[in-house]
């Protein structure tokens, strides 16, 4: 499949008093065009910054540090989201690329109708008052809302309801990216369930891509196609779902697969320790110190992120030839 | 959807409307109750605290005549004159038959509130009824533009948070704010007024001129009045360019703002629409506390102005221990002041669509 958004070398941090501090280091990741590609990671691993690097929202303290990422259009014209200008930026916003926020219950604005939130986007894309009216109502369709939603205010509706006003709102355009930021953290499990039917549907419908930031490896089971796992804000493996649940092979991966509970029962086995913080990232490979496969090189070595066979990649010294070769 | 499932809707929301109302009703009800008690005890406070000031005001009157005639009377004659004094401003009675009698008049007398001794026989009435458009006048212009100014300030200087400029504006309001307003003031008639003479700075209106719907009055009434409104607008000003400030930064971190800007919308309406919109609530309510809190602030610009308002009417009955007069200032201002509160309380459902629901 052709590749849709191509990040090379992507760095971001937060800017201190006297340096920055890297919360994302030097990522690379090719996302495929309508595939749902699963982000997932423990709290403070650096994917919501990646989300927000992506869209080029980051805000001070948080700061862009080095990298490209490509945007490749229908139309084969490549556009390097970090080098636009604002106005080109807000052009291929929504129109191709949307988000849906983390804390998507405080994302509709309390003071105007879901009306014009919907549609003061695509009134500013060009799109005429009806047409606008028309496409909102649709996209309303798509996450079985009904049209008359549009003359309510946020505050009328319930969670669920506000997450699908977001979703329609980012799809009502029709984008070819969709990242979608922790989309269903704050909802039930049977909400959760079916928003992530929908969203599934849209892909299917629209032939959108769709990055889905989350931790929570159930969702992540559910609805993607490949999963690209981070740690300490890199990525640490990366895969189909498949290959991922089954045959994890970063040591991380392992751990984080076998602490789900299963159907079979058994033992859960936990990770020891914790995560670090992006002040205190270890030396050689971040995850080193709550490795189980510990060997020589990792505490002085930056393991890279290496194909293992055509669709799998994986970044631990314990699958690199010539480190073990040194060993 | 079947027709009954509509009609049965129907109902629910005309069932919910009919609910809205009579919240409506009982919040009206409520206000009006508030009001009128407020009313009630300002006007009891002041009753009894201005009598509590040392100095009677029959020897004061008293003193002014005998300097006036510029001859001394003898005891018996004093205490006559005083004796018959007290009778005509009812201070002859108990202190609690004192309260009632004026209670009564007030109410059910058409707001008969005594004569004054600063203007006797004029009806204290009346000569609030006077003053009290210069007051007005000075008062909420100087609040409403100081408002507009410091809101449409603070907005950009909090939409711009990082920028050296706003930082500068930050500053010198957080000055500005602290300053008294009569420095403010006694630094306008200074420099403007008497130094460099570009404004007049004291009276009215030029002293040539009798009031007449002519426009060199006019002209002359209104730049008279630039100074005392500037004063007052400097300091409120810079506290409203704070708050709103304050507000819009708090509003740019909220998750709309950023949903705002990743559906690629120009940055002015993001600034109108999502940060503006959301900021102006609470600045909204901050104007409706300021205004009883200013009060204060205008009346002594009256006085280092030289304006007729209730400030200088007040201070004047202040030298004579006019009571009636001081208990009609403070009745009136605090009328006034709960008068434009409402209205500003009102303005909100206007605003926020969550207060329009539940008020």
């Amino acid at each position: 499949m052709p590749t849709l958004l191509e990040i090379r070398g992507l760095s971001a941090g937060l800017r201190g008093r006297r340096s920055v501090t890297q919360v994302v280091s030097e990522v690379d990741l090719d996302v495929e065009a309508g595939e749902i590609l699963g982000v997932v990671g423990e709290s403070g691993c650096g994917k919501s910054t990646l989300a927000t690097a992506i869209m080029r929202l980051l805000v001070p303290p948080q700061v862009l540090q080095s990298g490209a990422i490509t945007l490749w259009l229908k139309d084969g014209v490549g556009h390097d989201l970090l080098q636009l200008s604002d106005s080109e930026l807000r052009q291929l916003r929504w129109r191709h690329l949307s988000y849906i926020p983390q804390g998507s219950m405080n994302s509709l604005n309390p003071v105007l109708r879901v009306e014009q939130q919907m549609t003061d986007t695509l009134i500013q894309h060009g799109l005429s008052i009806a047409e606008a009216r028309s496409r909102a109502a649709a996209a309303l369709e798509l996450v079985n809302l009904e049209a008359k939603i549009l003359n309510s205010y946020p505050h009328e509706l319930s969670g669920g309801m506000r997450q699908r006003v977001i979703i329609a709102a980012a799809v009502s355009m029709h984008p070819a990216l969709i990242v979608a930021d922790e989309l269903t953290t704050a909802l039930d499990v049977v909400t959760q369930r079916q928003i992530l039917q929908e969203l599934a549907g849209i892909r299917d419908e629209l032939g959108a891509t769709i990055i889905l930031i989350t931790h929570d490896m159930g969702v992540v089971a559910q609805i993607a196609d490949r999963v690209a796992v981070m740690y300490a804000g890199k990525i640490a493996e990366l895969g189909s779902v498949n290959d991922i649940f089954e045959t994890p092979l970063h040591p991380y991966s392992q751990g984080l697969i076998g602490s789900i509970p299963r159907e079979s029962g058994g033992r859960i086995e936990g990770l020891p320790g914790e995560a670090p913080s992006p002040w205190n990232y270890p030396t050689g490979c971040r995850f080193h110190p709550r490795c189980p496969n510990i060997f020589d090189p990792c505490r002085e070595r930056i393991p890279a992120l290496q194909t293992q066979d055509s669709a799998r990649w994986a970044a631990c010294h314990l699958y690199d030839a010539e480190v073990a070769a040194d060993a | 959807m079947t027709a009954n499932s509509d009609t049965r809707a129907g109902e629910a929301a005309a069932e919910r409307q009919d609910a809205g109302r009579r919240e409506v009703l009982r919040y009206a009800l409520r206000r009006f109750g508030v009001y009128l008690f407020t009313l009630w005890a300002a006007i009891t406070v002041a009753f009894f605290i201005f009598r509590l000031v040392p100095g009677d005001p029959m020897n004061i009157l008293l003193g002014n005549l005998t300097r006036a005639e510029g001859r001394q009377r003898d005891a018996a004659a004093e205490e006559a004159i005083i004796a018959r004094y007290r009778h005509i401003f009812g201070m002859d009675e108990p202190l609690p038959l004192q309260y009632v009698n004026y209670l009564r008049k007030a109410v059910l007398g058409g707001l008969d509130l005594g004569p004054s001794f600063v203007e006797y026989p004029a009806q204290t009435k009346d000569l609030v009824f006077r003053r009290m458009p210069w007051t007005l006048g000075i008062f909420t212009t100087s609040v409403l533009l100081a408002w507009i100014v410091g809101t449409g300030l603070g907005a950009l200087i909090g939409w711009l948070q990082r920028s050296r400029l706003s930082q500068i504006a930050v500053v010198i309001s957080t000055l500005l704010q602290i300053t008294p307003v009569y420095l403010v003031a006694l630094g306008l008639i200074i420099y403007v007024g008497y130094t460099w003479r570009i404004l007049p700075a004291g009276g009215p209106y030029a002293r040539h001129l009798q009031p007449e719907w002519s426009w060199e009055f006019i002209s002359s009434l209104l730049t008279h009045a630039i100074l005392p409104m500037l004063s007052n607008m400097i300091v409120i000003g810079a506290g409203f360019t704070l708050g709103m400030r304050a507000l819009m930064i708090s509003v740019l971190g909220e998750d709309y703002l950023t949903f705002a800007r990743a559906k690629g919308l120009s940055p002015f309406t993001v600034l109108k629409d999502y940060a503006f919109r959301n900021a102006l609530i609470p600045q909204v309510t901050a104007l409706a506390i300021i205004v009883g809190a200013t009060l204060n602030g205008t009346f002594i610009i009256e006085v280092l102005f030289q304006l007729p308002g209730l400030g200088t009417l007040f201070v004047q009955a202040m030298g004579l221990r006019d009571f009636n007069t001081m208990q009609a200032v403070v009745l009136f201002s605090i009328f006034a002041v709960l008068t434009l509160t409402l209205i500003v309380d009102l303005a909100l459902p206007l605003l926020d669509p969550r207060v329009r629901r539940t008020a």
